[in-house]
């Protein structure tokens, strides 16, 4: 980040000149921000119309909506049964980001990465 | 731009599901083969990044609203297979857990949100790049994410004019122009995410050039 200069005189550069860090303090970072938007700042966004539900209502499609699946346990991120706004969309964040990471982590120390199966995890390696 | 239940007619939603799952299939193979040991705590971290900030909505124009949706950021940051895996996930949960965006149109969302932003961003971002010989990285990123929000929505319209729900000149102008707009929000919020966790290569081997 620092000498960008020197580096780009010293050959050029690409796509593959970059990778992910590694650095901890970066992805602590990552973790409190994920926790911090999902907790505290998603009960402030804005309820307008997104995107697509505009086009649908001023092409008078948005009615064409209906459901489908209606046994989603946290309707439309509000938890029920707390008080206040904030508490309903934040939890609601807070137990998102939860699912997110237990999904993935399962799904790809399951799938990904040759020989990473059944290290003392306790998971069968799902596939074959 | 989650598409929800009904938006689209049966012979498109079915034909969608069965590219979107084959789609997640595939991506799950490639992550298989792709993704190290050491990585697979930060692609769960980013998804589930993505999942909060997909959130956020802020407003547009007084009129509509829109959000980060991450596919350019997942397949920049992973490669494209693994950002569609990622984005798989969080279209998944978002339907069966919280209602946002339908059961039927999954396929659909993970062919737009998924598939077509993942490779659109990673697409004109290694092309830049490229190109650029990696001056301008941020700005890159940003004109890649950009990108990724206007041809995801794209993919919508055609769907949605596929369907008969609309003409498609009106269907795509309609989702273009609004997310033209709200892809500026998704190339900054990418820029700055990207340009916080890349970094550049500690020994840059000669003729290394070829990853993913």
């Amino acid at each position: 980040m620092l000498n960008d200069k020197e580096t780009n005189a010293a050959g050029a550069e690409s796509a593959s000149s970059y990778v992910i860090t590694v650095n901890k303090t970066k992805w602590i970072i990552m973790l409190a921000s994920t926790f911090a938007v999902a907790g505290l700042l998603s009960p402030w966004a804005s309820s307008s119309p997104d995107g697509l539900e505009r086009v649908a209502e001023d092409h008078g499609f948005l009615d064409s909506a209906k459901t489908v699946f209606n046994w989603a346990p946290i309707p439309d991120y509000e938890v029920a049964g707390l008080s206040g706004n904030a508490l309903k969309v934040g939890s609601a964040g807070v137990i998102g980001v939860l699912v997110m990471l237990a999904a993935l982590w399962v799904i790809s120390r399951n799938y990904g990465g040759r020989g990473n199966h059944g290290d003392g995890s306790g998971m069968p390696a799902a596939h074959k | 731009m989650h598409i929800p239940d009904g938006f689209l007619d049966t012979k498109v939603w079915i034909t969608t599901t069965v590219i979107g799952a084959s789609a997640a299939a595939y991506s799950l193979k490639r992550t298989k083969l792709a993704l190290q040991p050491d990585k697979v705590s930060m692609v769960a971290l980013i998804g589930a990044f993505v999942f909060a900030a997909q959130m956020i909505n802020f407003p547009i124009a007084g009129a509509t609203s829109g959000h980060f949706l991450g596919g350019a950021l997942t397949a920049i940051l992973f490669g494209p297979w693994i950002g569609t895996l990622i984005m798989a996930a969080v279209l998944a949960i978002q339907a069966i857990v919280f209602h946002d965006g339908g059961v039927t149109v999954l396929g659909a969302n993970v062919l737009c949100a998924g598939v077509i932003s993942c490779f659109a961003g990673y697409g004109v971002y290694r092309a830049g790049m490229a190109l650029s010989r990696g001056r301008g990285r941020i700005i890159i990123t940003f004109l890649a994410s950009w990108l990724s929000i206007v041809a995801a929505s794209a993919g919508v319209a055609l769907l949605l004019s596929w369907s008969g729900t609309f003409e498609l000149g009106t269907a795509l102008g309609a989702m273009i122009s609004w997310h033209s707009l709200i892809g500026i929000g998704e190339g900054a919020i990418t820029a700055v995410v990207a340009g916080f966790l890349l970094e550049r290569k500690m020994t840059l081997a000669k003729g290394e050039m070829q990853h993913a």
